[in-house]
């Protein structure tokens, strides 16, 4: 090239160019690992902190995942401007010809020829030549023959990245104590939710319909909504509801569609999930029934197996499709049982997030979250309001409605010589446990003691065993009491206090859950 | 004999600045064994259109390089021996009462100092006032007697020599004259082997001829127009402010001094300084066949331009710090601007 000129100016525009690479690489490093945290902070989640048993709180995450990809932007966008200033800077005409005169060893020549000819100011660069000038123009010339601008200025990557992966561990340790600074041990209601979200997972992967794919996502909101502390006992409880209300819908659906399959038997079953009905809404007049008209089911209708009565199921389904799963065929049974199983477990996970809430609210009770108030009253029907609908899933923590010990008992007391067909736990979908119908003092049963021979307690149905320890027995009057000589002696003193009733307001942990496949073993 | 500059190519105009300077070391060269630095340095500062202080022992051949070099050059030279009872009108000149056809008239004597090349020797040995009488001529080129001005004919170079042993009976030079010297050169010791080579050349009878560059008469505006050409030479920015950071670096307190020149300065250099390290500089480059000064002269230009303008205090004195030494370290500490 013959002009010097522009082969200078060509080495300041690449220069120029190369210096913002640089500094762009030098920020793509550290702002793709901050947004690729945060965009992958649950995977990451999952293999480290939540193996190990810690919780990074969903809203806790989202603002990590949110700081970290802002962050990361903020560093692209920081790298931008960076990299343009960088670009501004090092377009410098005599910047450009110290370079070259470096490389060329030049001493100094290119760069008095750039001073005395930049382009950019022309005038002045003008007023300081001498008659001189011709001979530098033509050194800088012949310094420049066999110059390859692209080949001399060429981009290297490797310091920008490793100043770049420097930013970048940086990034990343910043990312490691943040989240040490915020994960915590998982509270119940942590756990709770991530059972829910794990169910809610199951069933939008075996989706099968647009059902279930709302049941996922009501599942998911209850959940998200019970971890959520700023909403309110009541919101949270509301989603739950509504949770259990499209599970009853989605179960109700699908027994439908067994229904059909199995109508040889659906009539007779029908009969029993007419009877629960009533049970349900007799046992629980204080609960939360704020059932669907079609949706008797649940808790409920297993509970009145044991009372025979006329409430009405408005379809009778489940029983219907629970007894029909014994005609039909084997596959079909197998399915419907695991449906069921998933449906229980729903059920139950969803019952005990509800109680945790009233838990929750027990422990901390608002204004308005007081026991007893109508806000915590269950909208159950109350009896002989609505007969022919059955109610909800009642909720045994709210204050009253726990059945009180005496209350109403005789209808909660199992019929001696009933319905043991409906004693029996047969594959229904209401769940192992109702929470709220605890068996009152007049309904307990005594287990026999060691080698004592009589009738084993029937507790196969039982929902919750209340223990108590038997008082000092007493003799009566004029009796004579006469010691055991084989009962087992303690080799420390101590007193056998009998222990004070439970209280009806008790927290659901300290109410023992009989899951179905303990009860035959305390049989 | 060099070719007409101002005709000539800038090319050729600095191929023969190369040519004449060469050949003139080598011509000096001829009488004076080694002292190539010192030779270099007097014709630099004769390019310069400065003046230059030469420190050295008797018997170094002071007085034989200058005159050499007048020689080579073609230039008229004088040599003025300082001493104590030494008068200014004894350099200047006075006014002599002469008489012609009858009338007695006043008429002016030139003094030594009118010449092309003027060597003071044993400058510091001259009263302060008979030294100050070459201030003027050293500086402004003319001399004032009567108040009548006399201009002193160009090429104009004073090269004084002081002994730097004896100091009893001496002068020496205060700030402002020793400022006006373009550079301050130090003479020493010939080696063994270019002392054997003087011997041989002045105790037998062979004698060394020069032979002039110039003829007499165009001796004067050949180098006229070779000075000119040295202020021709260009110098970028960045390497007019590494000049200025030089100064300013030798300067206690100034910006960028450097901790010993504050420990050890109590003055630095004036501007004169920066001005001779740029001409200075441009020779340098001439020499070098560029057109455009570097660092690398600008570096060699530093120590003999700025030597003798640092007054250094009395603790440099007492722990025998040069101004030499200094200057090295500036050079070593300062950065030089790429733009």
């Amino acid at each position: 090239m013959d002009n010097p000129v522009e082969t200078i100016g060509i080495a300041s525009a690449r220069i120029a160019r190369l210096a913002a690479i640089r500094m762009m690489l030098c920020a793509v490093a550290p702002a793709v690992t901050a947004i690729g945290l945060g965009l992958f902070l649950e995977p990451i989640g999952d293999v480290t902190w939540t193996r190990f048993g810690y919780l990074l709180a969903p809203d806790r995450a989202a603002v990590l995942s949110l700081a970290l990809i802002g962050g990361g932007m903020v560093v692209l966008v920081a790298g931008l401007v960076v990299s343009f200033r960088a670009y501004r800077h090092a377009n410098d005409f005599v910047a450009a010809a110290a370079e070259l005169d470096d490389l060329l060893d030049c001493d100094q020549e290119i760069v008095t020829f750039a001073t005395l000819a930049n382009p950019s100011a022309p005038e002045s660069s003008r007023a300081r030549r001498t008659p001189l000038f011709p001979v530098l123009w033509r050194h800088a010339i012949a310094s420049f023959a066999g110059l390859d601008v692209r080949r001399e200025f060429r981009l290297e990557v490797g310091e920008p990245l490793k100043r770049s992966s420097i930013f970048a561990g940086v990034v990343a340790i910043a990312m490691v104590l943040a989240t040490l600074g915020l994960v915590r041990a998982p509270t119940p209601e942590n756990t709770e939710a991530a059972k829910l979200r794990a169910i809610a997972e199951e069933i939008a992967r075996s989706s099968t319909s647009s059902d279930d794919t709302a049941l996922a996502a009501k599942i998911r909101q209850a959940a998200d909504a019970l971890e959520n502390s700023k909403l309110p006992p009541e919101e949270k409880k509301k989603r739950i509801e509504e949770a259990m209300r499209q599970a009853d819908k989605a179960a109700e659906k699908r027994n439908n569609s067994q229904s059909g399959k199995n109508q040889g038997t659906g009539k007779s079953n029908a009969q029993n999930g007419k009877g629960s009905g009533k049970s349900q809404s007799q046992g629980n007049s204080a609960g939360a029934g704020s059932g669907q008209s079609n949706s008797g089911t649940g808790a409920g209708q297993k509970l009145g197996g044991n009372n025979p009565g006329s409430g009405k199921s408005s379809n009778g389904n489940n029983s219907g499709k629970n007894e029909g799963a014994k005609g039909s065929a084997k596959n079909d049974k197998n399915d419907q049982n695991k449906g069921d199983r998933s449906n229980i477990e729903l059920r139950n996970e969803l019952a005990k997030a509800e109680a945790q809430v009233e838990a929750a609210n027990a422990k901390n009770p608002g204004p308005d979250n007081k026991p007893g108030d109508a806000k915590n009253q269950g909208g159950a029907d109350k009896p002989g309001d609505n007969p022919g609908e059955s109610g909800n899933q009642p909720d045994p923590n709210r204050p009253g409605n726990i059945p009180k010990p005496g209350a109403k008992s005789a209808r909660n007391v199992p019929a001696a010589g009933g319905n043991p067909k409906n004693d029996k736990d047969m594959g229904s979908n209401l769940g192992d446990t109702h929470l709220g119908e605890m068996p009152t003092s007049t309904n307990a049963q005594r287990f026999l003691k060691p080698g004592e021979k009589g009738a084993a307690p029937d507790i196969k149905d039982a929902r919750y065993v209340m223990f108590r320890l038997p008082g000092e027995p007493s003799s009566g009057s004029g009796g004579k009491t006469v010691l055991d000589i084989d009962r087992p002696t303690a080799t420390t003193v101590y007193v056998n206090a009998p222990l004070a009733p439970t209280s009806d307001n008790a927290p659901p942990d300290e109410r023992q859950l009989v899951p179905p496949r303990y009860r035959d073993m305390i049989r | 004999m060099g070719a007409a500059p101002q005709q000539a190519s800038p090319d050729q105009r600095v191929a023969d600045f190369r040519k004449i300077f060469s050949r003139a070391e080598t011509e000096v060269a001829r009488v004076i064994v080694g002292h190539r630095e010192v030779v270099r340095k007097m014709l630099t500062a004769l390019f310069c259109g400065g003046h230059i202080l030469i420190e050295g022992v008797p018997g170094l051949g002071k007085t034989l390089m200058v005159k050499a070099a007048s020689e080579t050059l073609g230039l008229s030279f004088k040599r003025i021996q300082f001493t104590p009872d030494l008068m200014p009108s004894d350099i200047i000149g006075t006014q002599v009462l002469t008489e012609s056809d009858g009338h007695r008239e006043f008429q002016f004597k030139h003094g030594p100092i009118f010449a092309h090349m003027v060597l003071g020797d044993e400058i510091n040995r001259a009263t302060p006032k008979t030294q100050s009488a070459v201030l003027e001529a050293m500086e402004e080129h003319q001399v004032t007697v009567f108040g009548t001005t006399y201009v002193l004919d160009p090429p104009y170079i004073v090269l004084a020599t002081q002994n730097p042993i004896e100091l009893e009976g001496t002068y020496p030079l205060p700030e402002a004259q020793m400022d006006r010297f373009i550079f301050k050169v130090v003479m020493g010791s010939p080696k063994p082997d270019e002392l054997r080579e003087i011997l041989n050349r002045t105790t037998g009878t062979a004698h060394s001829r020069i032979q002039p560059l110039f003829e007499p008469s165009r001796a004067p505006q050949a180098i006229e127009e070779h000075k000119a050409l040295v202020r021709e030479v260009m110098v970028a920015e960045p390497l007019e402010r590494y000049i200025i950071s030089v100064i300013g670096g030798c300067t206690p307190g100034g910006p960028g001094a450097i901790p010993e020149v504050s420990q050890y300065l109590r003055f630095g250099p004036s501007p004169r300084g920066a001005q001779a390290l740029i001409l200075c500089a441009k020779v340098n480059a001439l020499l070098a066949g560029r057109v455009s000064v570097s660092y690398d002269d600008i570096d060699d230009a530093i120590v003999p331009c700025l030597r003798h303008r640092l007054l250094l205090n009395f603790q440099a004195e007492a722990e025998s710090v040069s101004s030499e030494s200094i200057l090295e370290q500036v050079i070593k500490r300062l950065k030089k601007p790429r733009t």
